[in-house]
């Protein structure tokens, strides 16, 4: 914590040898969290007052339309000062040359190599690149498995010793766990978070010793029999299999919350905690639910939990250099305090003093999260991320709802994923 | 009154002066709208003719490359492009001949009520003028899988408990589409049809009647013809409609469904754009789907034209 108070109190001091400059105006989009929006108005608010000369606006989208508002404004070359994104999203725009890097004298560091110390190991690797950072994470996410304990002894099991520690636990457990009307289901045992295949899907193939890219990069779908047994077992999963979910019922996360007997068990990060104390005190009270490892299947080769990922404040290359140097230095302003962004809004910056904090260690099931993190990777990364998502999307649909076969999909999502990667070479 | 048509025009050089003043003035009148559309429709349409003969990565500062008609020629090859034609087909289909017919159904119903015409008007029309996204979640909570659209479907037929995954299958994922767009269109339709109907004499009806001529045949002998241009208008604007359909596919896609059966060229033009950053690759889609638009309104127009019909 010494460090973020000698960072503070460097901006401070810089800051005032800049009051003289011109006014700067900031032009921030972020996606819409309740739980930090009041906590950044706070931040803007202050560093407006340190330095009269910043004006910010911050701008929120909801988070599943950021993305395209996003790129349309760079391509028109209207892109905001800063913004974040998931980093498969934000990928991209670090490739393509469309954000700025950060000088670590803006942000009261010596040099970049003392940045990334401060940081845990491989978490900035994303926005590294030729000795430059390119960004710097607000947060960073792992989904564990939550549960809700009363509707595991609703159906005779004990929580705490029958939770599934492997997916085909997963599947026997929510079979007990789902309530169905005819074929109409009424509560979901657990469910996948359908569109984030790189981060949830990938995971489960890669413990089966499967790989979407080969290690150079140069070929898709590695390992078929991988990739089969997970494309069998969410068909099985869905609506022409077992019926125990499918990506047409509404979100399991955003149902969880509410404990109206619609879900037993859903992935989410860390962040789910803040939401459930907001959506519904009672249940964050109640004791009633819990957070347990991400399972591996029986026959995994690599014990490996969901694949991490980030959003990390970047900053528009085509601003002037002046806005750049400003944004940095708010960016900064704002990160300065993990604390507030762990407590507040349950965003894990992966720092090291916040990691080792008394504060972290205070966090309820904390040390799940931290497990399932040892045991994981950053969720991989390429400048097409987008599209693969997209065609691993189709894959999964295709097995789960429309009927067709695990290996004429992984047929086509070979194919396709190919001609995606060659147009890249 | 002073005719700027034929021989006066070329006999009289006054009012070829007074004509010359007036189409001055005309040109006047219209070049604003003109620049409007020059550069708002126009442009757009050549600055994609442009962009499909390049390869860009949406993201990329990079100036684009020059690939002539690589893009189409990736298209002609790709299933997915194929694919695409066939959704587009399927739900213009389905809903270009729902709309059409039910619009005109729907108009002759109305105006032949004695009571509740304006009432009945406003409601049909009030879809319309809901916001496709407001009009896209009132739709996705009714195929919910426990939503009205199961209820309803297996009181009707006796059958509970049943799931006709309205989101999920295929058949019923196309079906689901074109339900939403006809409900959210018809209304629109219906009340240029019965603006059609309005502008027909209201002599021939009543000389049909002194005539002994039934409901039937008045609409089939005099409603029906006399309504060719209107009914040729809705066509081409219901036609040029469907095909451009977006919202629903799109929000649909976004809610779970999967893509393959609904992915109509507009959907697959933003996801080459947005997701792919292939902004060259989509234009040429966008610029193959304008070309299918011609055709098909050139078509109507030219089978409308040989069957015109007029009592006057």
């Amino acid at each position: 914590m010494k460090r973020v108070a000698w960072i503070a109190v460097a901006l401070l001091a810089m800051g005032a040898v800049a009051l003289a400059a011109n006014p700067v105006k900031i032009t921030f989009w972020t996606h819409e969290d309740p739980n930090r929006t009041p906590l950044e108005e706070e931040y803007i608010r202050r560093f407006e007052a340190l330095y009269p000369q910043v004006k910010i606006e911050r701008v929120t989208y909801p988070s599943a339309k950021i993305a395209e508002v996003l790129l349309t404004a760079f391509a028109a070359g209207q892109g905001p000062d800063m913004f974040n994104l998931e980093i498969n999203d934000a990928y991209p725009y670090l490739v393509m040359g469309r954000v700025a890097p950060l000088r670590p004298e803006w942000v009261g560091y010596p040099n970049v190599d003392t940045i990334l110390g401060a940081y845990l190991e491989g978490t900035l690797d994303p926005v590294y690149r030729d000795g430059q950072l390119y960004g710097l994470p607000l947060e960073l996410t792992i989904w564990s498995v939550f549960v809700n304990k009363k509707y595991f002894r609703e159906v005779g099991l004990d929580p705490d010793t029958d939770y599934p520690r492997t997916w085909e636990q997963m599947m026997e457990v929510s079979e007990k766990l789902v309530i169905r009307e005819g074929e109409i289901i009424k509560r979901r045992g657990f469910d996948f978070r359908y569109p984030y295949y790189l981060e949830e899907l990938l995971p489960m193939v890669e413990q089966l010793g499967g790989a979407f890219l080969s290690e150079d990069g140069q070929t898709a779908i590695i390992n078929d029999e991988a990739w089969l047994q997970v494309l069998r077992y969410l068909q099985q999963w869905g609506p022409l299999g077992k019926n125990l979910g499918s990506p047409t019922y509404k979100a399991a996360r955003s149902l969880f919350n509410f404990d109206r007997n619609e879900v037993t068990m859903c992935s989410s990060g860390f962040y789910q905690i803040a939401r459930i104390r907001n959506d519904n005190p009672a249940f964050y009270e109640s004791g009633e639910w819990m957070v347990i490892p991400y399972p591996v299947f029986e026959n995994a080769v690599r014990d490996m939990a969901a694949h991490y990922y980030g959003h990390y404040y970047m900053v528009n290359a085509q601003s002037s250099r002046e806005t750049q140097e400003w944004t940095w230095r708010f960016i900064a302003y704002m990160l300065s305090n993990p604390e507030e962004y762990l407590t507040k809004a349950g965003l894990i910056q992966p720092r090291k003093d916040l990691l080792a904090s008394d504060v972290y260690a205070a966090q309820p099931f904390g040390d799940v999260f931290a497990a399932d993190m040892a045991r994981s990777s950053m969720v991989q990364l390429h400048v097409a991320n987008p599209e693969f998502k997209q065609l691993l999307d189709d894959a999964v649909k295709a097995v789960m709802l429309q009927g067709v076969t695990p290996e004429d999909a992984l047929a086509t999502l070979r194919r396709r994923a190919n001609e995606v990667l060659a147009e890249y070479k | 009154m002073l005719s700027c048509e034929g021989d006066e025009l070329r006999k009289n050089a006054h009012t070829r002066g007074i004509c010359e003043r007036r189409g001055r003035w005309g040109w006047a009148f219209v070049l604003p709208s003109l620049v409007f559309f020059g550069l708002f429709s126009i442009y757009p349409v050549l600055n994609a003719l442009y962009l499909s003969f390049f390869q860009k990565h949406l993201l990329s500062t990079a100036p684009p490359k020059f690939i002539g008609l690589g893009n189409y020629v990736y298209l002609f090859h790709s299933p997915a492009f194929w694919n695409s034609l066939r959704a587009t087909a399927i739900f213009t289909g389905g809903a270009f001949s729902l709309l059409v017919g039910l619009s005109l159904i729907l108009a002759v119903f109305i105006t032949s009520r004695r009571k509740f015409q304006r009432f009945l008007q406003l409601a049909f029309f009030s879809p319309a003028v809901v916001s496709t996204v407001v009009a896209a979640a009132i739709w996705l909570l009714i195929f919910d899988p426990r939503g009205i659209a199961n209820q309803l479907v297996n009181t009707i037929a006796g059958t509970p408990g049943v799931d006709h995954n309205w989101l999920a299958a295929p058949a019923m994922l196309q079906l689901s589409t074109i339900l939403v767009y006809v409900w959210k269109y018809v209304g629109y339709f219906t009340i240029i049809f019965i603006t059609g109907i309005g502008s027909i004499p209201r002599s021939l009806f009543e000389a049909a009647r002194v005539d002994g001529a039934s409901v039937w045949q008045t609409f089939w002998k005099i409603t029906f013809p006399l309504l060719k241009p209107t009914t040729l208008l809705v066509s081409v604007m219901a036609m040029i409609q469907c095909l451009r359909t977006f919202s629903t596919q799109y929000f649909f896609s976004q809610a779970g469904s999967p893509r393959a059966p609904i992915d109509v060229i507009t959907l697959n033009v933003y996801y080459t754009a947005i997701r792919n950053f292939q902004i060259g690759r989509a234009s040429a889609l966008s610029l193959i789907l304008f070309a299918i638009m011609l055709l098909l309104s050139w078509l109507q127009f030219r089978l409308a034209r040989s069957e015109e019909v007029s009592y006057l």
